[in-house]
C-alpha cells in the first residue's frame, strides 16, 4: 500500500508570553492508504495540533509534511485551500455548519467550491442526496440546521468530508459531543468508509472509537510513544469487546 | 470590577471603539454645527433687524412720491422714515485705474450718510453714522468678483459727471440683499450725494428712488392707500426676511445631512451594541448566574458608551467651532449676529447627542435582560425558535458559489442589510438631490419660470437697454435697432424682451399691486400652463395662483388694472408659474401695449440666432456680440438663470460636502459593518477554511455582500430620485416665488456613473481592505471557536 500521509522531524512551537511551548517535538508517523489511524493521549498532549499541522489547516514550525506526495510546508496558502478542499474531509467535535445554509447545501458546498469538480450543479445535488440516504438522514436534507438533533448534524458533517471523495479524512473527536447511540452511528459510518478505501485519521479519548482503528498512536508531551497495531475491525461484538480490552490494558502502560 | 471589564473590553474591541467614537465624533459636530447655523441665522436675522432699526414695513417708490407724507396721516402710523438713492444703471458706471467694472450686472444706489433710513454697520458691527467726503462704502452685491482693498479709488461716472471715491470697506444692511444677484448699495457723504443728484432728470443714470419705512399697528390702512399707486411695492417685517432665504434654506438643508448623520450613527450603534452583547453571551450568562442583576449587566454596556460618547460628543462640539465659522461665514460677513446663545444651543445640542446615545443604547441592551442565565450561555439559542435563514439553494441556483453565498447572507439577514441599503441611499439621495438642484437652477430649461422665451443669448447690460426703464414703448426700436445690429455684424438673430411693471389690479372690492409681465418681440412664444390656457387676445392675462389669491380672483374671471392712469379690463384665462415679484405676477398678451409709468424689472434682451446655430457657433456670436456691444454682460440661458437663482453655486459647494461625507460614512460602515461581520462569523469563516475555500473565493463573498447592498442602493434611490427631486424643488421653489409643475435636471453622468460610482468603489475598497483581517483567521481555529 502506498504511503498517503509522512512526517519527517515535524514540531510546533507556539509562542506564549514571550515564552515557547513546544507542542510537537520531531514527529514522525506515516499512514499507508486505507489506514484508520487513532490517536490518543492525554488533554494537551499535542494530539489536535498534530491533526492540524498534518492536514495542513495550521503551518508547522520545522520539518515535513509530506501529503500524497506533496510537501504541504512548501504550499501556498491557495494551494493548501485547494489540497483540502480536493483531497482531504474533515469532521470536528461540535457540528460546524454554515448558518444560512441548508443541510443539505452544506454538504455539497465543497464540492460546488471545488474546481476539480466539472458536473452540473443538479448533479452535485443528486450526489450529496445519496450521501445523506446512505447515512440515513436523507428527510432532513432541506432543514436548517437548527432543525435537526446532533446526531444528525455529525452525520451531515461526515457526508459534507465526503462530497469530494477525499484521498483522507480527519476526524477531531467526532463523538466527543454525542451520546453513545450516535456515537455508534457515527463511526458505523466512518468504518464503512475506510471499508471502502478513505484513509482515516482520528483524535479521541474514547478507547471504544480507537479499538473500532485499525492502528493507535500514543502521544505524550508532544511526542509519540506508543504504538499499536489492531488490524482492520471485522465489525462484530466480540471482537469489539476483546480489542476494547487489549487496547485499555496497553493504554494503561502508556500511563492513560 | 466593572471599570476593569470596561478597560479590557475597550482594548478587545479597538476598532469597533475607535470607528464608534468617530461616528459620535461626526454625529455631534455636525449636529451643533447645523443648530448653531439654524440658530444663528434664524434668530440672528431677528436680532440683526432690532439692532438695524428696521420697522413693521418698508414701501419702495419713485422719489417724486407724495406717499410718505400721507402714511404720516394714517392713524397706528407711529414712525416714518425714508431713504433716498441715486440709481446707477450698472459696474459700468464705475472705473478703477481708467477700466470700468464689470462684475454686476444690477443697477447700483447710492445713499447719502445723512439720509440713512435704517442702520448700517460697518465690518467690525459698529454704526455706520457719517462717511468722510470723497469715501463709499459697498455691500457685498459690489464687491462680488471684484479684488478690492480699503483705499482703492474708483470714478462714478454718471452723465459725464465724474466723482472719484475712496473705498472705505464693507458695510451690512439688514434689509439689503447680499446674494451676488442683488443690487448693489454705496454710502457716500451727503456733499457727494448732492453732487450726483444735481442733474436728476436728464438720463436714466441718477434716477432718484426711495424706500420709506413704517412702524405702524395698522399695515393694511398702509396697503389701502397705495393700493392705486403704480410703482410702489410694501414688504412687511417678515417679508423682509426673505433676503435670507437662501441662508436659511442652505441651514436646514445641512441639518437634514446632520439628521441622516446621527441616524447612521444610530444604526452603527445599535450593529455594535448588537453585535457585542451577541458576541458576549456566555458572559452575560456567567454573569446572571452568579447573580449580578440586569441593571448593573446593561449598566456596564452603558458606562462604555457614555465614556466613548462623552469624548466623542466633546471633540465633535470642539471640531464644529470652525465647521459652525465657515457654514456661518456668508451670512457673518453680511450681517451682525450674536453668537452667544448659537455657542450655547451647540454646547447644548453634544449633550443632546450623549443623551440620546445612552438612551438608545439603554434600549438597545434590553436583549440582555430577556435573557436566562442558561440561554445566555447557549449563544441566545433557546432550541425553540426556529426561525428559517436559508432562502437560496445552492443545488438549484446557476449562481457561482461565491456569489450564491454572498446573495445568500444578504437574502438570510434582511434586516440587517436592509439597514446598510438605507444608509447608502440616503447619501446617495442627498449627492443626487444636491446635483439635480444645482444642475436645474442653472437649466436654461427652466426659462419658462422667469417667463423668459427660449432663447441663444441674453444681453443683461442695463446699459444697452436703459431706455426701456424710462419708456417701454421704445422696444421697436430696441428690437428693430438690436436686430439690425446682428444682421450687419453677420450673427442675424431675432431678438425680444421681457419687460415687468408693478400695477394695481382688482376683483370686486378686493385690491392688490400684482406685477405685469409682457414679452415683446416674440409672437410665437407660448407661456407653459399650469391650469387653462394662454391669453388669446389683448384683453386676458394669466396670472399665477399667489395674484389670484391676493385679490380673491379664479380662472374666468374680469379683473381691473391700472396701467399708467388708464383702467383695463382683463379676462383670466389661465395659471401660470413665475418667479418674478415673489410670485404675485400677471402674464400680459404680446400685442397688448403695454406702457406703464415706469418700468420696474426686465430680463434684458434676449437674442435667437438664426439657422438654429450649433453650441460652438452660439459661443462664437456671443463673443463677438460682447465685442460689438462692449459689455461682458452678453450670457448664455445657463449662465443668466445660474446669476438669477444664485443658489446653483452654494448647492455645488453642498454637493461636493456630500460627495466627502458619502464616502467618509460609507467608508464608516463598512470598515465597521464588515469588522463586525468578521468578529461574529468567525467560526464560519474558520470551517469555510478547513473546508478548503481560499481566503480570496471568503473575501470576495464578504465584499460582495456591501457591493449587493450598494447596487441596491443605486437602484433605489435613483428610482425616487427624480420623484422627490421634483417634489423638493417645487416646495422651494414655491416659497421663493409661485412656482409649480418644475422638472429637474439631472446629468446623467453623475446620476448614473460618478455617484454610484463612488459609493460602490467606497464600498469596495473599505470592504475588501477590511476583510483583508480574515487572513487571520487560520483553519484551526474551528476547533478552538467557542
Amino acid at each position: 500500500m502506498s504511503t498517503v500521509l509522512q512526517t519527517k522531524g515535524l514540531c510546533k512551537t507556539y509562542i506564549v508570553n514571550k515564552r515557547q511551548n513546544n507542542v510537537l517535538k520531531n514527529i514522525d508517523l506515516e499512514i499507508k492508504e486505507g489506514e484508520m489511524v487513532a490517536i490518543m493521549g492525554p488533554s494537551g498532549s499535542g494530539k489536535s495540533t498534530l491533526l492540524y499541522c498534518v492536514s495542513g489547516m495550521d503551518r508547522v514550525t520545522a520539518g515535513e509534511v509530506i501529503f500524497n506526495g506533496k510537501e504541504t510546508a512548501k504550499l501556498s496558502d491557495k494551494a493548501l485551500s485547494q489540497l483540502r478542499l480536493d483531497e482531504m474531509g474533515f469532521i470536528f467535535q461540535q457540528m460546524y455548519m454554515m448558518k444560512n445554509l441548508s443541510v443539505l447545501d452544506n454538504i455539497i458546498l465543497p464540492a460546488v467550491k471545488s474546481k476539480k469538480n466539472t458536473e452540473s450543479r443538479k448533479a452535485t445535488e443528486e450526489r450529496g442526496r445519496a450521501l445523506m440516504r446512505r447515512l440515513g438522514i436523507d428527510d432532513v436534507g432541506g432543514n436548517d440546521i437548527n432543525e435537526v438533533s446532533g446526531g444528525q448534524l455529525q452525520r451531515a458533517c461526515i457526508a459534507r468530508s465526503m462530497i469530494n471523495s477525499p484521498k483522507m479524512i480527519f476526524a477531531d473527536e467526532p463523538t466527543g459531543a454525542l451520546n453513545r447511540s450516535s456515537s455508534d452511528e457515527v463511526m458505523k459510518e466512518l468504518i464503512s468508509l475506510n471499508n471502502d478505501g478513505t484513509t482515516i485519521m482520528c483524535v479521541t479519548h474514547d478507547p471504544k472509537v480507537a479499538a473500532k482503528c485499525s492502528r493507535v498512536l500514543y502521544i505524550m508531551d508532544g511526542g509519540i510513544v506508543g504504538e499499536k497495531e489492531q488490524g482492520r475491525f471485522g465489525g462484530n461484538d466480540a471482537e469489539l469487546r476483546s480489542r476494547e480490552r487489549e487496547l485499555n490494558n496497553w493504554l494503561m502502560e502508556q500511563g492513560w | 470590577m466593572f471599570w476593569r471589564i470596561l478597560k479590557k473590553d475597550l482594548k478587545r474591541k479597538r476598532t469597533m471603539n475607535i470607528i464608534l467614537l468617530l461616528f459620535v465624533i461626526i454625529c455631534s459636530m455636525f449636529a451643533a454645527a447645523s443648530i448653531n447655523n439654524i440658530i444663528a441665522v434664524t434668530g440672528g436675522i431677528d436680532h440683526f433687524f432690532d439692532i438695524s432699526d428696521v420697522t413693521d414695513i418698508a414701501l419702495s417708490m419713485p422719489a417724486e412720491s407724495d406717499l410718505a407724507d400721507r402714511i404720516r396721516e394714517l392713524p397706528g402710523v407711529s414712525e416714518v422714515r425714508t431713504e433716498n438713492y441715486i440709481m446707477v444703471t450698472g459696474s459700468k458706471n464705475f472705473s478703477r485705474d481708467g477700466v470700468k467694472l464689470d462684475n454686476f450686472i444690477n443697477p447700483a444706489f447710492f445713499i447719502s450718510d445723512d439720509n440713512m433710513g435704517t442702520k448700517y454697520f460697518d465690518e467690525d458691527n459698529n454704526v455706520i453714522t457719517d462717511v468722510e467726503k470723497g469715501c463709499f462704502y459697498a455691500n457685498s452685491p459690489f464687491l462680488f468678483n471684484l479684488d478690492i482693498k480699503e483705499g482703492d479709488v474708483f470714478d462714478v461716472n454718471i452723465d459725464g459727471k465724474t466723482l472719484p471715491l475712496r473705498y472705505s470697506g464693507r458695510f451690512k444692511g439688514a434689509l439689503l440683499s447680499h446674494e451676488s444677484f442683488a443690487n448693489p448699495f454705496l454710502i457716500i457723504d451727503s456733499e457727494d450725494y448732492n453732487y450726483l443728484d444735481q442733474d436728476e432728470n436728464t438720463d436714466f443714470n441718477g434716477l432718484l428712488s426711495m424706500t420709506v419705512y413704517v412702524n405702524t399697528e395698522d399695515v393694511d390702512a398702509v396697503r389701502e392707500l397705495i393700493k392705486d399707486s403704480e410703482s410702489v411695492s410694501l414688504s412687511t417685517r417678515e417679508e423682509m426676511k426673505d433676503n435670507y432665504l437662501f441662508d436659511i434654506l442652505a441651514a436646514y438643508l445641512l441639518m437634514a445631512i446632520s439628521v441622516i448623520l446621527m441616524f447612521t450613527g444610530f444604526v452603527v450603534l445599535r450593529f455594535t451594541i448588537g453585535f457585542t452583547i451577541s458576541e458576549e453571551f456566555r458572559e452575560i450568562g456567567v454573569m446572571k448566574a452568579v447573580g449580578i442583576d440586569n441593571r448593573s449587566i446593561r449598566g456596564m454596556y452603558i458606562v462604555k458608551y457614555l465614556a466613548i460618547s462623552v469624548v466623542g460628543a466633546a471633540i465633535g462640539f470642539i471640531c464644529s467651532l470652525p465647521l459652525t465659522d465657515a457654514m456661518m461665514k456668508t451670512v457673518s460677513e453680511n450681517a451682525v449676529l450674536d453668537d452667544n446663545n448659537s455657542r450655547f444651543m451647540g454646547i447644548f445640542s453634544s449633550v443632546l447627542v450623549v443623551a440620546v446615545i445612552l438612551l438608545f443604547c439603554y434600549f438597545c441592551t434590553r436583549r440582555v435582560k430577556k435573557l436566562s442565565p442558561i440561554d445566555a450561555v447557549r449563544s441566545g439559542q433557546t432550541g425553540e425558535r426556529f426561525r428559517r435563514k436559508s432562502i437560496l439553494h445552492l443545488g438549484r441556483s446557476k449562481l457561482p458559489s461565491t456569489e450564491f453565498m454572498a446573495l445568500n447572507d444578504v437574502l438570510s439577514a434582511p434586516k440587517r442589510f436592509s439597514i446598510i441599503t438605507l444608509i447608502f441611499t440616503l447619501c446617495m439621495l442627498l449627492m443626487m438631490l444636491m446635483s439635480n438642484f444645482a444642475l436645474t437652477l442653472r437649466s436654461e430649461k427652466i426659462l419658462w419660470v422667469f417667463t423668459v422665451p427660449e432663447c441663444d443669448a441674453i444681453i443683461a447690460d442695463v446699459e444697452y437697454f436703459k431706455e426701456l426703464y424710462e419708456d417701454p414703448m421704445t422696444y421697436r426700436e430696441l428690437l428693430d435697432d438690436s436686430e439690425k445690429m446682428l444682421e450687419e455684424n453677420g450673427i442675424p438673430g431675432k431678438c425680444s424682451t421681457a419687460i415687468g411693471a408693478r400695477c394695481e389690479t382688482a376683483y370686486k372690492d378686493k385690491k392688490a399691486n400684482v406685477g405685469y409681465w409682457i414679452i415683446k418681440g416674440r409672437d410665437d412664444y407660448r407661456q407653459r400652463m399650469i391650469e387653462g390656457s394662454a391669453p388669446q387676445k389683448t384683453d386676458e392675462i394669466v396670472m399665477t395662483g399667489k395674484a389670484m389669491d391676493s385679490i380673491g380672483a379664479g380662472i374666468g374671471d374680469r379683473v381691473r388694472t391700472v396701467i399708467c392712469d388708464k383702467e383695463y379690463e382683463f379676462l383670466i384665462t389661465g395659471r401660470y408659474s413665475t418667479f418674478e415679484y415673489n410670485g404675485y405676477c400677471a402674464l400680459l398678451h404680446p400685442d397688448f401695449e403695454f406702457a406703464p409709468t415706469r418700468v420696474n424689472s426686465t430680463m434684458g434682451l434676449q437674442i435667437d440666432f438664426d439657422g438654429d446655430p450649433d453650441k460652438e457657433t452660439v459661443e462664437r456670436n456671443i463673443e463677438k456680440l460682447k465685442e460689438i456691444i462692449d459689455s461682458d454682460k452678453v450670457y448664455t440661458p445657463s449662465e443668466m438663470i445660474n446669476s438669477a437663482t444664485g443658489m446653483s453655486d452654494t448647492l455645488s459647494a453642498i454637493k461636493k460636502l456630500m460627495m466627502i461625507l458619502t464616502v467618509v460614512v460609507t467608508s464608516l460602515i463598512v470598515i465597521l459593518m464588515e469588522r463586525s461581520f468578521i468578529s461574529k462569523e468567525k467560526s464560519e469563516i474558520a470551517l469555510m477554511k478547513a473546508v478548503g475555500v481560499s481566503n480570496g473565493s471568503l473575501i470576495l463573498q464578504h465584499v460582495l455582500r456591501f457591493v449587493i447592498t450598494a447596487v441596491l442602493a443605486c437602484i433605489v434611490s435613483t428610482a425616487v430620485m427624480m420623484p422627490l427631486s421634483d417634489l423638493l424643488m417645487n416646495w422651494v421653489c414655491s416659497m421663493i416665488g409661485d412656482v409649480s409643475g418644475m422638472k429637474c435636471a439631472f446629468d446623467p453622468l453623475e446620476i448614473f456613473l460618478i455617484c454610484p460610482a463612488i459609493l460602490i468603489g467606497v464600498t469596495v475598497i473599505g470592504s475588501a481592505l477590511t476583510a483583508l483581517y480574515m487572513k487571520t483567521i487560520k483553519a484551526s481555529d474551528t476547533a478552538s471557536i467557542e
